[in-house]
């Protein structure tokens, strides 16, 4: 009598897990977090001319590689940097045919809306240590694996800045998170990119890093492996057509 | 030469640190909170009483953000220790200990009133007559017998809180040492490309310190009980 | 010496005793449970606030509600030895004992401790647990650590009800030189006749949270009409006697109680020295002569009858003996057959005595 009613239970549990893999129908894209935005506009487009609706996971890009690899379920990526989508080319874990970049971004310091920092011109001989104050620290995405980190490194390191703030950082597990820190006025100062700066109405731009300080900032797309289907490549196309790279430029983002 | 590279004894020792301090501090809230729970009455005692039980049910992430509004260096507590102490709590590993201390609260308070509900009252109102009053009797009284239970809190709270993340990290951020315990570190390393290695290791080491301090958990408490009943 | 005279409601439980006693000696709270003896008790000490009254120990107010005065339980000085002992299981025995002597100032010095500690044979135990002691052992203990704060006056709550008849013999003799030794006014709460018989000099009945009657035992016990509460079957009056000689080869110790001599089982008391004797009620028999040497039972004494009560149990007979008083219990059937009535010259028969403490050396 109880070994029935758990057969029930289990089967009923069953049911509604499949129940919510079959919406796994869905077209998920793993997005980085510096284009939450724009690319919830471009899906809102998409499915005005009739697309299916897409699923959103955004976080760093080397958050979401890691989960890819790991087997979570999804269709398309695009990353903050090449690194991250060689780390999945280089596992066989997406449709190489399939790759292309052409979006861009450009690195930017900023600070939160009500500071009293004025614009400046970041160049070697900027006393950043100094801007931050006694205790301030600088927000940035944690240069180890988030790419709005590791570019934030190779820009300070091309400057000779690094050493100065390598123990002034405050660490975010992506750019979004560097980006709320500054503001809510946690640090002084932070690095993120352009776009970023552009939509938070909490921070202001003072600062704009030198382009050939760090690699250009390239967002590669890419079908994950195996999901490459009819539904699927008409997504993709649209992600990365024409449509689409008007509103990432209307967003901020730089045209390869 | 060492089993674990210097980051890691840096991740062991900070966690060492921030979980005796966040459960050192907490203590006697935990006290004054399980005494006020057992033996006081007044009217919206189960109000409180839920409201200390909080941590224990809230997701950590919930209350490392809610410690982020009232402690960071806009909210109300925050901006009142910057000025008047030019303390600031994010950041730093007293904001950890403070998330910790919070978290793992209701764990030593439940021990503590545990305790204190299973001394007898009879002897309470033996030592009133015999001219002890209120202070006296909670020092030489209900203190030592309620002991077991404030160490078993203790060191339960302790394990609890070696292992807390989502607190910290959403409170005080990742900042090698200052707030990068052994869970962030874990964390880190798994985002890390080649960090797989380290996370191992470190996993191993929080295997150990919560088995160790389970082990310890019990040895206190039954030598405690043993020491008390004679 | 003690002046009590109080008033509480407790949820529907009301309690109105007053009673009291003029000099040191034990007085007996007496009742079944539930009459309200124990709440007098922490009435006394200040555990509990009367509604109204009084309650004065030598002299002194601790509590008198139309005066505003009530003083805090921890002030009173009243040593409280409670039914299960409560001793403090994380102290040993030593600290236990001086938990009241410290915090009563250490009324007491060294050696007057050491003769406490002695008084109750303590000794041996001063480094023990609690936890390892036996029922008796951890009473001792707790009177002891009551004793040593140098109390006022020593209140015992049925301090020999949870334990077994050799323990409540053992500590019963212990109580019985403390109130030789030390002159301390006690309160003795039980509902045992036997210990009240043994110990106290002063008793209070309690019957449904009233005191019903109080004085000494020597008068109240002897009264019929108490008998229902005083304890049918084990009703008796106490009469106090002298020892006057001892005959070892016979088995028996001869008493002078004043009214006559009564042959008692032979005695370890000093000739002089002042016993008590109580005679239960149903082992008296009653004779129109005198029967003095053709019957085995050794004490026949001439009385006179005082009254005569009926009850349910048949009739009870008091008498005067010389001055003390008796009583003894008949069948209906037997008042009619020997015609007994007031004031008839008859002789009290009998063979049993329960001997009790001795009150003092000679004099």
């Amino acid at each position: 009598m109880i070994l029935n009613s758990l057969r029930m239970a289990v089967l009923a549990c069953f049911l509604i897990f499949a129940g919510g893999m079959a919406r796994a129908a869905d077209i998920t894209v793993f997005g980085a977090a510096s284009l939450t935005d724009a690319l919830e506009d471009v899906a809102r487009a998409y499915v005005a001319k009739g697309g299916v609706p897409l699923r959103f996971s955004f976080a760093s890009s080397s958050t979401l590689a890691r989960q890819i690899e790991a087997g979570a379920p999804g269709q398309i990526f695009a990353s903050a940097d090449e690194k991250w989508m060689d780390y999945l080319a280089a596992r066989d874990l997406i449709v190489p045919s399939s790759r292309v970049t052409f979006l861009g971004n450009a690195l930017v310091l900023i600070a939160p809306a009500e500071s009293t920092q004025e614009p400046l011109e970041i160049t070697s001989a900027l006393d950043l240590a100094a801007l931050l104050g006694p205790d301030g620290r600088l927000s940035v995405g944690d240069p180890e694996h988030v790419p709005a980190g590791r570019y934030a490194w190779e820009a300070l390191t091309a400057l000779g800045l690094w050493g100065k703030v390598e123990d002034r950082l405050a660490r975010g597990d992506n750019v979004r998170a560097a980006l709320a820190l500054v503001e809510r006025g946690e640090t002084p100062l932070g690095i993120v990119y352009s776009t970023d700066a552009r939509q938070s109405k909490g921070v202001k731009i003072v600062g704009t890093f030198p382009a050939d300080s760090y690699t250009p900032v390239s967002y590669p797309f890419a079908i994950l492996k195996g999901q490459d289907n009819a539904e699927v490549q008409r997504a993709f196309d649209f992600l990365t057509g024409p449509e689409a790279r008007k509103i990432y430029e209307s967003h901020g983002f730089s045209l390869k | 030469m060492s089993l674990l590279s210097p980051a890691e004894i840096e991740a062991l020792l900070l966690s060492l640190k921030i979980s005796s301090v966040a459960v050192a501090c907490s203590l006697p809230f935990a006290i004054a909170a399980a005494y006020l729970l057992a033996r006081a009455r007044f009217p919206g005692k189960t109000l409180v009483d839920v409201f200390l039980h909080l941590p224990l049910i809230l997701p950590p992430v919930v209350m490392g953000y809610l410690l982020l509004v009232t402690f960071g260096t806009r909210g109300p507590i925050g901006a009142w220790l910057l000025d008047t102490f030019g303390v600031r709590l994010i950041f730093s590993w007293q904001g950890a200990a403070l998330a910790a201390g919070i978290v793992t609260f209701p764990f030593q308070m439940r021990a503590i009133r545990l305790s204190l509900e299973a001394i007898d009252n009879g002897l309470m109102v033996a030592a009133e007559t015999l001219g002890a009053g209120p202070l006296d009797r909670f020092f030489t009284l209900i203190l030592p017998l309620a002991l077991p239970g404030i160490i078993a809190g203790a060191i339960t709270a302790f394990a609890a809180s070696l292992g807390e993340f989502g607190a910290i990290i959403t409170f005080v951020s990742n900042i090698p040492g200052e707030t990068r315990t052994i869970p962030l570190a874990i964390y880190t390393a798994i985002q890390t490309p080649g960090g797989e290695a380290a996370a191992a290791r470190l996993v191993m080491l929080a295997i150990i310190l919560a088995l160790g301090g389970l082990f310890l958990s019990e040895l206190a408490a039954r030598r405690l009980k043993t020491v008390l009943e004679g | 010496m003690l002046d009590v005279d109080i008033g509480l409601t407790l949820g529907t439980f009301r309690l109105d005793a007053s009673f009291g006693m003029d000099g040191p000696g034990v007085m007996a709270l007496f009742g079944p449970s539930g009459s309200g003896k124990t709440t007098t008790a922490h009435a006394i000490a200040g555990l509990v606030r009367p509604e109204r009254g009084h309650v004065t120990i030598g002299g002194e107010r601790l509590f008198d509600k139309s005066a505003g005065i009530d003083i805090a339980a921890r002030r009173r000085r009243i040593g409280y030895v409670f039914q299960d002992a409560r001793l403090f299981p994380h102290l040993s025995v030593r600290r236990n004992l001086l938990f009241g002597w410290q915090r009563a100032g250490r009324p007491l010095s060294g050696n007057q401790i050491d003769d406490v500690i002695g008084l109750l044979g303590l000794q041996h135990l001063l480094d023990r647990r609690p936890g390892k002691l036996s029922g008796g052992e951890k009473q001792r203990v707790a009177i002891g650590r009551a004793l040593l704060a140098a109390p006022r006056l020593l209140l015992l709550d049925e301090p020999l009800t949870a334990l077994d008849a050799p323990r409540r013999d053992e500590i019963l003799r212990y109580l019985e030189r403390l109130r030789d030794e030390l002159r301390l006014p006690m309160v003795y709460i039980t509902h045992s006749l036997d210990e009240v018989a043994r110990l106290a000099d002063n008793i209070a009945v309690f019957h449904q949270g009233r005191v019903v009657a109080h004085g000494s035992i020597y008068d109240i016990l002897a009264r019929s009409d108490l008998f229902p509460l005083t304890g049918r079957g084990e009703a008796g009056a106490v009469i106090p006697a002298r020892v006057v000689v001892h005959r070892p080869s016979e088995g028996v110790t001869l008493l002078d109680f004043g009214g006559g001599m009564i042959t008692a089982p032979l005695m370890a008391a000093e000739i002089g020295s002042r016993v008590r004797v109580r005679v239960r009620a149903r082992d008296i028999l009653l004779s129109r002569v005198e029967i003095a040497d053709d019957i085995s039972a050794n004490n026949v004494l001439p009385v006179v009858i005082t009254g005569l009560r009926e009850d349910a149990d048949g009739v009870e007979v008091s008498l005067d003996c010389g001055g003390s008083a008796l009583v003894a219990r008949v069948t209906p059937h037997s008042r009619e057959r020997l015609g007994l009535a007031p004031g008839q010259r008859v002789f009290a028969i009998f063979k049993t005595v329960t001997i009790d403490r001795r009150e003092g050396p000679a004099g």
